[in-house]
C-alpha cells in the first residue's frame, strides 16, 4: 500500500488519557498500511506530539466550535501542504461536528469511518432503553429529568443511592436526596439538560471495543475486565475475557443498529445477566489492549473506510493481561517552541 | 457446571475464569478437587481420591470436598 496519511485526534497520553496515542501505535505496528500519524492536537503540551517514534507530524487545531468552520480549514491546509488520507477523530465532543460533515470531508478527499447522525444520537445516555431493548440486554431503570421536580419524583421511585448522569459526560454516586439535587444542579451547569437518573446494579464491571462495519456486520470485538482503575476511573491493569452473553450483545448492537464505526459498550454483568450503563461512539484509551492480542481494530476501521476487502475478524484468547505505565522522554524545546509558534511540529 | 468447566487452572494453582476475568488462588487439594470435579467425578469418588493422593482421613476429606463445593457455589462456579 502507498503511504496512508491518517490524522488522529485525542493525543493526551496523560493521566486521564485520549485514544489517539493507542489508535496510532496500532496503525504503525501494521506495517503493511505504511501509515504516516498526523497528530491532531488541541494544546502544545499534549504528549504524542513529542512521541515521535508513533506521531510523525503534529498540529495544533482550533476547537470544533460552532459550525466547525477554523476547524476543517485546518483540516484542509493540512491536506493540502501534507496530505491527509484518512482521520479517526477520538473525542466525544469531536464527533457531532464530523459526522455532519462527512461528506465534506470525503469530497476534500478525506476518509473516515463513523456512524450516521441518527446512530449517533441513538447511543445518548438519553436514548439507551431503546437500545437496550434492541440488543436484547437489561438496562438498570432509568429516569430522564428536564426539571428539578422529575428528579426528586426520579429519586424517590427509583430509591436510593442512585446514579446521577450529565447527558455527555460525568457520572456520580448519590447516597441522600440532598446529594442527588446537588449532582443535578453541577450537571446542568456544566452539560445542561437532560439529567439521568439510574439505578445502581452491582456486579462486575465489564467492557468491549469494536467496530461495525455499518451493514451489521462486525469488524472485531474484544471483551475486557478492568482488573485496577486510577483514581480518575481509568484502567490501569486489565485482562481479556470472553463473557458469551456480552459478545452477543456486543454483536447485536452492531447488527441491530447497523452501527458504523468505533465503539466501547460499559457493562454491568451479574451472572449471565447483562446490564447496560453506557455506550461510547470511539475507540476507548485501551484501545492499544485489542490490538496487542491481535485484534488491530484501527487498521481494520482504516481499511474499511477506503474500502480495502480484509479477511474476517480475528478471534483473540482470554487471559491475556493488560498493564498501563508510566515512561518520559527528553527532548528538545525546540518542538516545544514550534508547537507554540507555528502550530505544527515535525 | 459450565463455568467450571471452562476454568483455566496452571500447575501453581492459580484458576483463571474467561468469562468473568476472576482469579483465584488454591492449594494442591483444592487443585485436586477441581480437576476432579472438571473430570466428573462424584464428591464420594474424589473424596477416595484424596485419601490415595494426601495424609488425610476419608471423614475429613468428605469435608473437605463439601466445604469446597460451598465455595464454588459461593463463585457462581459450581
Amino acid at each position: 500500500m502507498k503511504e496512508l496519511s491518517i490524522g488522529v485526534s485525542g493525543i493526551n497520553a496523560v493521566d486521564n488519557p485520549g485514544p489517539g496515542v493507542g489508535v496510532a501505535r496500532s496503525l504503525k505496528e501494521d506495517a503493511s498500511l505504511n501509515a504516516r500519524i498526523i497528530g491532531l492536537a488541541y494544546d502544545a503540551m499534549e504528549p504524542g506530539i513529542y512521541m515521535d517514534w508513533v506521531v510523525d507530524r503534529s498540529f495544533i487545531m482550533p476547537y470544533p466550535s460552532g459550525d466547525g468552520g477554523a476547524y476543517f480549514d485546518r483540516l484542509a491546509y493540512i491536506r493540502e501542504q501534507h496530505g491527509l488520507d484518512v482521520i479517526i477523530p477520538n473525542f466525544d465532543a469531536e464527533l457531532p461536528l464530523y459526522v455532519k460533515r462527512a461528506s465534506d470531508l470525503k469530497a476534500l478527499g478525506i476518509a473516515t469511518f463513523l456512524p450516521s447522525m441518527e446512530q449517533f444520537k441513538l447511543r445518548g445516555k438519553d436514548k439507551l432503553a431503546e437500545v437496550a431493548e434492541r440488543m436484547d440486554i437489561k438496562l438498570p431503570k432509568t429516569k430522564v429529568c428536564t426539571s428539578l421536580d422529575q428528579l426528586i419524583s426520579a429519586v424517590e421511585e427509583l430509591g436510593l443511592p442512585v446514579m446521577v448522569k450529565g447527558s455527555f459526560y460525568k457520572a456520580y454516586a448519590a447516597y441522600t436526596s440532598t446529594q442527588a439535587v446537588s449532582h443535578f444542579h453541577a450537571l446542568v451547569a456544566e452539560w445542561g439538560y437532560p439529567v439521568i437518573v439510574q439505578s445502581i446494579v452491582s456486579g462486575e464491571e465489564l467492557n468491549v471495543i469494536g467496530v461495525g462495519d455499518g451493514e451489521g456486520g462486525s469488524l472485531g470485538t474484544v471483551g475486557i475486565k478492568k482488573i485496577s482503575v486510577t483514581a480518575l476511573g481509568k484502567i490501569w491493569t486489565g485482562v481479556t475475557i470472553k463473557h458469551r452473553a456480552m459478545l452477543e450483545a456486543a454483536n447485536r448492537f452492531i447488527r441491530e443498529l447497523k452501527w458504523r464505526g468505533p465503539f466501547e459498550l460499559e457493562c454491568i454483568v451479574k451472572g449471565d445477566d447483562v446490564f447496560l450503563i453506557e455506550i461510547n461512539p470511539r475507540f476507548p484509551a485501551w484501545v492499544y489492549f485489542a490490538t496487542g492480542v491481535g485484534v488491530n481494530l484501527p487498521a481494520r476501521l482504516v481499511r474499511a473506510a477506503l474500502g480495502v476487502d480484509q479477511p474476517p475478524a480475528p478471534d483473540y484468547e482470554a487471559g491475556k493481561l493488560f498493564v498501563r505505565y508510566s515512561y518520559e522522554l527528553v527532548t528538545d524545546m525546540v518542538k516545544f517552541q514550534q508547537a507554540v509558534t507555528r502550530g505544527e511540529v515535525g | 457446571m459450565q463455568r467450571l468447566h471452562q476454568l483455566a487452572l496452571s500447575d501453581e494453582g492459580f484458576v483463571f475464569d474467561p468469562q468473568t476475568g476472576d482469579s483465584f488462588q488454591v492449594s494442591e487439594t483444592g487443585m485436586a478437587v477441581l480437576h476432579a470435579l472438571k473430570a466428573g467425578r462424584s464428591d464420594e469418588e474424589t473424596a477416595q481420591q484424596l485419601v490415595a493422593d494426601f495424609d488425610v482421613s476419608l471423614e475429613e476429606a468428605r469435608r473437605d470436598c463439601t466445604d469446597f463445593r460451598s465455595q464454588l457455589k459461593n463463585f457462581g462456579l459450581a
